[in-house]
């Protein structure tokens, strides 16, 4: 068995934000069911997967996480081509990884497809009395910058798989959609699973998990 | 009276120390920490030891009942004349460096790592007179540098580079005793900023952390009787913990010397190694390296952090330990030159496998990315070391010629 006939549609999805606000254990949490107090940091990229359901297609994510320091960025960032999907993470307990959402924003708009679509994520919603970042103050700036927005925890799970289903259907909403307008044209039925589909049909993503 | 109470208390405390799980002092690690050649040239001057003092007595039981004593006995014997010829050649007034960096390419016995690495990396002088007073000026140097860079409050910390290393400080070797520790972490905090901020190309660079541990754990052994990995640092007085955790950066500061590219902005070294890897592969392994393009696996997908972190994500701390005598034996470019042929032998191994993996991009990326080498030991360690031997001698210089071109 080959996992390229095992799922109808592959997103690769990023998950990016500053170190130590908990990435690694989202995605461990989210393909693994599991947590680590302490985990190793991230270096360069490392990667995992899983397929959920959605409107009763199975759609497979391949989840790349980066890591965080600045160094790493010209390896990162060559990560985010072909990615339809990112996970913007910051720390509900730390204002200053908030902060640089902005500056991760920049670093999408530079790096990645245009049409890349993007969520913004407040982890460590366990930390309720260290809270620097209110709740309003996300929403409010999700809004603005047409983002959709959750907070997690990749402790307790609450909202782990809320935060990656949400992202896979929006996903799968305009990749489906696409294909009713633009006779399919764009998103091909998967051959293999190195083609991620790619949002934007003038830019095909070729070499996909790159 | 409230003299000798005091004397009371005192002395149950100390006893009770030596014999806590958390592990045992040597008796001589006083005299070590000053000359850290007084064990060896103490012990070679006194009769050597006789080979069945080496056995443990379980083990003993153990092989003559399975009838292979024999075996182990050459094999013991052979291990007690290599001991023999490093002590030799370390007991020399001057040391040998040639003679001393064969020997250890082949593994350096536990008990003498602590000397030979330093003397492999040039910390330790060759000749014997300087080495007391060198280790005691480079530690000396190493405490007004941490008292320089900690002068003055938090606030004063390069604080990009002192917020990466908080971060992995407790990310380092994780759930292993040692490290969990306050006192090695702090240790570890101030080792990572002093070289950072002495660095400003690279400065602090997440997988540096790493690179600390073998050190440390090394050096650590030369003081105590039991598993470093466990071993309570609080323990340690403080003396003998300023001076590991001075080797620990002054070879760290060597070791880094050879690899500054790696962590330098767009870390050219890295890119230039897996670059000069994939093309090897294509060379020795054409079949795999078509597999891995055919699939659309690239090399920077698994082999950067091969390259950053020097493997010590794929195989353990003990393996890294053995692997490290054989690079530091190599010389000084052996971290960035030899490596490359070390991890094109380890991708090579798993070929077969690899090559049956059709369609399966990310199962390939996720299985060299932790690939199964749980229970290697010396023996795995030392095939992959001697492969890369042989790929070095027949592609080093034919690759040289090349990128000359
Ligand atoms: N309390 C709490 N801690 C978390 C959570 N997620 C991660 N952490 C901790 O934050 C630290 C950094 O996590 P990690 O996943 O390595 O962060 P990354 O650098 O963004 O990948 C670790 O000590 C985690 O245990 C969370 O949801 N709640
Ligand atoms: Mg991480």
């Amino acid at each position: 068995m080959t996992e390229g006939s095992d799922y109808d549609y592959l997103f690769k999805v990023v998950l990016i934000g500053d170190s130590g606000v908990g990435k690694s254990n989202l995605l461990s949490r989210f393909t693994r069911n599991q947590f680590n107090m302490d985990s190793k940091s991230t270096i360069g990229v490392e990667f995992a997967t899983r397929s959920i359901n959605v409107d009763g297609k199975l759609i497979k994510a391949q989840i790349w996480d980066t890591a965080g320091q600045e160094r790493y960025r010209a390896i990162t960032s060559a990560y985010y081509r072909g990615a339809v999907g990112a996970l913007l993470v910051y720390d509900i307990s730390k204002q200053a990884t908030f902060a640089n959402v902005t500056r991760w924003l920049k670093e999408l708009r530079d790096h990645a497809d245009s049409n890349i679509v993007i969520m913004l994520v407040g982890n460590k919603s366990d930390l309720k009395h260290l809270r620097a970042v209110p709740t309003e103050e996300a929403t409010n700036f999700a809004t603005q910058n047409e983002l959709s927005f959750i907070e997690t925890s990749a402790l307790d799970a609450s909202n782990v798989d809320s935060a990656f289903q949400t992202i896979l259907t929006d996903i799968y909403r305009i990749v489906s959609s696409k294909t009713l307008d633009q006779s399919g044209d764009s998103v091909k039925a998967p051959t293999s699973d190195t083609i991620p589909v790619a949002i934007d049909s003038s830019a095909p993503a070729k070499n996909g998990c790159c | 009276m409230v003299i000798g109470d005091f004397e009371l208390e005192i002395e149950p405390v100390v006893a009770a120390k030596a014999r806590l799980p958390q592990g045992t002092m040597k008796s001589d690690a006083e005299e070590v920490v000053n000359d850290p050649f007084f064990r060896l040239l103490r012990s070679s001057h006194a009769p050597n030891p006789n080979l069945s003092s080496t056995l443990p007595e379980n083990k003993t039981n153990v092989i003559a009942r399975s009838g292979d004593t024999e075996k182990f006995l050459r094999e013991t014997s052979i291990r007690h004349n290599r001991r023999l010829k490093f002590i030799d050649c370390l007991s020399k007034e001057d040391v040998d460096i040639a003679e001393l960096r064969k020997l250890a390419w082949a593994g350096t016995p536990d008990d003498l790592r602590p000397i030979v690495w330093p003397v492999l990396l040039g910390y330790i002088p060759l000749p014997s007179n300087l080495r007391v007073p060198t280790l005691a000026r480079k530690r000396e140097e190493y405490l007004s540098l941490v008292q320089l860079a900690f002068a003055r409050d938090r606030q004063s910390l390069d604080q990009q580079v002192w917020h990466q290393i908080e971060i992995d400080v407790p990310r380092t070797r994780p759930g292993v005793q040692l490290w969990m520790q306050e006192t090695t972490q702090r240790s570890l905090e101030r080792i990572l900023y002093v070289w950072a901020i002495r660095h400003p190309a690279s400065g602090y660079v997440q997988g540096i952390n790493d690179l600390v541990t073998p050190f440390f754990q090394v050096f650590l052994s030369a003081y105590i009787d039991s598993d470093p990995e466990l071993f309570d640092t609080s323990l340690l007085p403080q003396p003998i913990l300023n001076a590991i955790e001075a080797d620990c950066f002054w070879c760290l500061s060597r070791l880094l010397d050879g690899i500054q590219d790696n962590y330098i902005s767009a870390q050219p070294g890295i890119h230039r190694s897996v670059k000069r890897m994939a093309e090897l592969i294509s060379r020795i392994d054409a079949p795999l390296y078509n597999h891995l393009e055919s699939q659309n696996v690239e090399f920077m997908q698994f082999a950067f952090r091969w390259m950053n972190c020097l493997l010590m994500r794929e195989i353990s701390v003990q393996n890294t330990i053995r692997m490290w005598d054989t690079y530091l034996a190599e010389g000084a470019d052996a971290f960035s030159q030899f490596h490359l042929y070390v991890c094109s032998a380890f991708l090579v191994k798993w070929s077969t496998k690899l090559r049956q993996m059709d369609f399966q991009a990310m199962g390939i990326i996720m299985f060299l990315q932790s690939p199964p080498t749980q229970d290697w030991g010396d023996h795995e360690i030392e095939l992959l070391l001697s492969e890369a031997f042989v790929l070095c001698s027949i592609w080093h210089n034919a690759q040289s010629h090349l990128n000359a071109r």
